[in-house]
């Protein structure tokens, strides 16, 4: 028989009768590594598991869905959850009012340009300097056929305005549509201004407005503002100013500086006018395709003109009803182009572009207003007849200041020649009236001398004389 | 006992448990990547979406809601790319759908949705009117947009949709199709729905469309291929034309007959009393009052010709149009006054044929109008 225990009384195998136990089954530790070996240990196994994964992904393609995995799968997947495809916008809310940078009312800033670099500095320094908030300005240009650098400086102009310090600057959706129209027509003013070309200028003119106007308006603006780029001088508060009116289109006055010798100043925009029976008559004789353009001698329209009824010291918030509009700078309702008013790239009752969009809001019910004592300032740009004019008068100026110059140079010779007879008179005379002092003593001698001084002073009226 | 719980359980792993971790963790990532990656990089993530609230509504956008936003950036379209080719598909071209709607129909909706052009190139675009009927609608629309765009499937989701309340009110209260046919009710009816479709159209024309499709609120069938049938004829402005499925009591059967008579040709006695008109009166097609003897479109549809036959008109309906997104940009819209004595989509087939695009519709081509 098997004992049933031990002598030790233990049925575990602990051999240990010469120890004195106080516990039978006392905890032991295995020997194992220290605790903080075997972390780390573990940390290194998690860490190649990791790492072998990351490569396998990696390894598979789609860095971006990794990124997206570091990133506990937070932006991504938000981001994409938050792609927003349903906008809803009521247009009740942007109907434009009197006071709109109360009501936070965005602006539609169009600037169509062409071969418009030299301008730009001039541009940008307005676009810093407007009052109304910027960041509810949106900013749209075209541009189109431009064979300088336009494009390069304005968008470089562009990216610095957003990135200003100045919260105040940046301003909010900027867009530059580029579009080639295939314009022939040159862009210099003598070009520009020609009779012949006007016509089929002003129709291109009008499709570019229009290009840029259905890309960039949105649901959220209440007002759209055009603006060339070669204004030079206008209000900061151009924009308040325009708007406190109320109107549906409205246009300032526009001028431009001359020099001195043209007069200093003059109307620059004729395209603001009021219609008169005349016109009136005289488009009824024209063809269907026939556009009337103002300020040539061709078309005689008789209209009151915006421009021609300035008063520099008037009411700059007096107000005129009109039927065409310059495109210089117009402030309109953006409800105006919502309800399909824009600038006719055909003869629309005989006008085009901004005559013709003036026509057509008319036609439309809406209002349209000048203001002929608020002025803005048009760039001066020489035409090829003031350049010629001022050629003449460089030519002029030259040869007037060759005439003076010759004039001092004869001046200069006679007084070379003669100048040495006055001084010879002069020491004659400081020599006769010292012999006169000597003359005192000596009278036997004074009697030669006397004659001799009158001998000589003869001889000076003589050369006087000649 | 006064041994750390986490040492203890630490010290219990071993290799076979950390291996078995990282089959885990492996399977999880596998399952976290594959069914993000095809969604986000996906149909509609392929269309550039603009990071900014304020991008052109044709495309989506990405709104961070993590706070502070910089100013937006200068961004630039380059309009010479955009193209308008009869193959619109090959040439991945945007579309534009337009529609005025003052009631929502869902026959509409179904087959809005069954239109085979690719939707992530489709942006639709809808205007409504502030009344009780046009909150009906907005809601009904907004419930089945809803369905779509967040839990449709990805392939039927549309690239953006554009929700916009009108600010004027409709001209006749009712939409009763008696009442609204009347012809003194006409012009001020077609006033408003020019004003309407302009809104629409000069508010979300994008720098990417190239097309622009007007399809009325009422159109309940037409070909799926629709959009690239009316393209492949390569045409500034197209036209389908609009019939309408009738119960025939006579018959006893479905039949159909002509319903949209804006889309004609010109006619001499049409000029002639449009010449004696007034410069506000207008010309409309379709009443007895005013016989113009023009040659209809509605009339010239016949079974034995084919189906691609297009014929030059003057005026056209807007029931189902095409119109290239250029004829739009160049200004060519429907008037809300007398244009030659034509209204809204008739005027704008007259203002498109004075910039020098000339309109076609298709006389076999139909698409049918909800009868009520």
């Amino acid at each position: 028989m098997m004992p049933r225990h031990h002598s030790s009384g233990f049925s575990n195998g602990y051999p240990r009768a010469d120890t004195f136990e106080i516990s039978p089954h006392r905890f032991q530790p295995r020997a194992t590594v220290p605790l903080h070996k075997k972390r780390k240990r573990t940390a290194i196994r998690i860490g190649i598991v990791v790492a072998i994964i990351v490569l396998l992904i990696f390894w598979f393609g789609q860095p971006k869905s990794v990124a997206s995995l570091i990133s506990l799968g937070i932006l991504s997947g938000y981001e994409d959850l938050k792609l927003e495809t349903v906008r809803y916008y009521d247009l009740t809310n942007v109907q434009g009012s009197a006071r709109g940078w109360e009501r936070e009312e965005r602006i539609l800033l169009c600037v169509p340009l062409r071969d418009a670099e030299q301008h730009l500095p001039m541009f940008f320094s307005h676009l810093k300097n407007f009052t109304y908030p910027h960041s509810l300005i949106d900013l749209a240009f075209l541009v189109s056929d431009s064979k300088d650098r336009t494009l390069q400086v304005l968008s470089d102009n562009l990216e610095a305005i957003q990135a200003d310090a100045d919260p105040k600057q940046p301003y909010g959706e900027i867009s530059i549509i580029e579009k080639d129209f295939g314009q022939k027509v040159n862009q210099d003013v003598e070009s520009r201004h020609g009779f012949a070309a006007q016509a089929s200028r002003r129709k291109l003119m009008a499709q570019a407005r229009n290009w840029l106007l259905s890309a960039a308006l949105r649901p959220y603006h209440s007002w759209v503002y055009w603006r060339d780029v070669d204004v030079e001088t206008a209000p900061f508060t151009i924009l308040e100013d325009l708007m406190r009116h109320n109107k549906d289109v409205i246009v300032p006055n526009v001028w431009r500086p001359l020099p001195d010798w043209l007069g200093g100043e003059q109307p620059y925009d004729l395209n603001s006018w009021q219609e008169s029976e005349t016109a009136l008559a005289l488009a009824d004789t024209l063809d269907e395709d026939a556009v009337i353009v103002e300020g040539y001698a061709e078309y005689a329209t008789w209209r009151p003109h915006l421009a021609y009824l300035r008063d520099p010291y008037g009411d700059p918030d007096m107000e005129m009803e009109i039927d065409g509009v310059g495109g210089v700078s117009i402030l309109a309702k953006a409800k105006v182009f919502r309800s399909g008013v824009h600038f006719p790239a055909f003869s629309f009752e005989k006008h085009a572009e901004t005559e013709g969009f003036g026509k057509m809001a008319k036609r439309m019910r809406f209002s349209v207003v000048g203001l002929p004592h608020y002025t803005i300032w048009h760039l001066y740009e020489p035409s090829v007849d003031d350049i010629k004019h001022m050629e003449e008068m460089e030519r002029e100026r030259i040869a007037r200041e060759k005439e003076e110059e010759d004039r001092k140079l004869k001046e200069q010779q006679i007084k070379e020649e003669f100048g040495d007879a006055n001084s010879q008179w002069e020491q004659d005379k400081q020599q006769m009236q010292d012999l006169k002092l000597q003359d005192q003593g000596s009278n036997k001698e004074a009697g030669l001398n006397q004659g001799a001084a009158a001998k000589a002073a003869g001889a000076i009226d003589g050369q006087k004389a000649n | 006992m006064a041994r750390p719980l986490g040492s203890v359980r630490l010290k219990k792993a071993n290799s076979s448990t950390l291996l078995l971790g990282a089959v885990l963790c492996i399977f999880i990532i596998i399952f976290l990547v594959s069914p993000s990656s095809p969604a986000s990089a996906g149909r509609l993530s392929n269309i550039v979406s603009a990071q900014h609230h304020l991008s052109p509504p044709t495309s989506p956008y990405k709104s961070s809601r993590s706070g502070v936003q910089g100013p937006p950036p200068v961004t630039r379209y380059d309009l010479n790319k955009v193209t308008v080719t009869a193959d619109p598909i090959k040439n991945q071209e945007h579309i534009l759908i337009l529609t005025p709607m003052a009631r929502f129909y869902q026959e509409y909706w179904d087959n809005l949705l069954r239109l085979s052009y690719p939707h992530e190139l489709i942006t639709l675009g809808f205007i409504l009117p502030k009344t009780k009927e046009g909150n009906q609608a907005t809601a009904a629309l907004q419930q089945q947009i809803q369905k779509i765009q967040n839990h449709g499937a990805e392939k039927d989701r549309f690239k953006s949709i554009i929700i916009l309340r009108q600010d004027f009110d409709p001209a006749v209260v009712s939409q009763d199709e008696s009442e609204r046919h009347k012809l003194g009710n006409q012009k001020a009816r077609r006033e408003v729905m020019a004003k309407a479709r302009n809104s629409l159209l000069f508010t979300t024309l994008g720098p990417s469309t190239s097309w622009v499709l007007w399809l009325d609120a009422d159109i309940v069938e037409s070909p799926p291929t629709l959009i690239q049938d009316l393209a492949s004829h390569d045409k500034p402005v197209i036209v389908a034309n609009c019939y309408q499925k009738y119960y025939d009591p006579e018959t006893k059967k479905m039949a159909e007959r002509p319903y949209d008579f804006n889309s004609w040709q010109d006619s001499e006695t049409a000029l002639k009393l449009a010449e004696q008109m007034g410069p506000d009166d207008i010309l409309l097609e379709g009443y007895a009052e005013l016989a113009t003897y023009r040659t209809l479109m509605a009339y010239m549809s016949n079974p034995g010709s084919p189906k691609d036959l297009a014929v030059p008109l003057d005026g056209v309906g807007s029931t189902a149009l095409l119109v290239k997104a250029d004829v739009h940009r160049d200004g060519a819209m429907f008037p809300a006054f007398s244009f030659y004595h034509l209204i809204e989509s008739e005027g704008f087939a007259k203002m498109a044929k004075r910039l020098g695009w000339q309109p076609y519709g298709l006389p076999n081509y139909k698409v049918y109008h909800y009868n009520e």
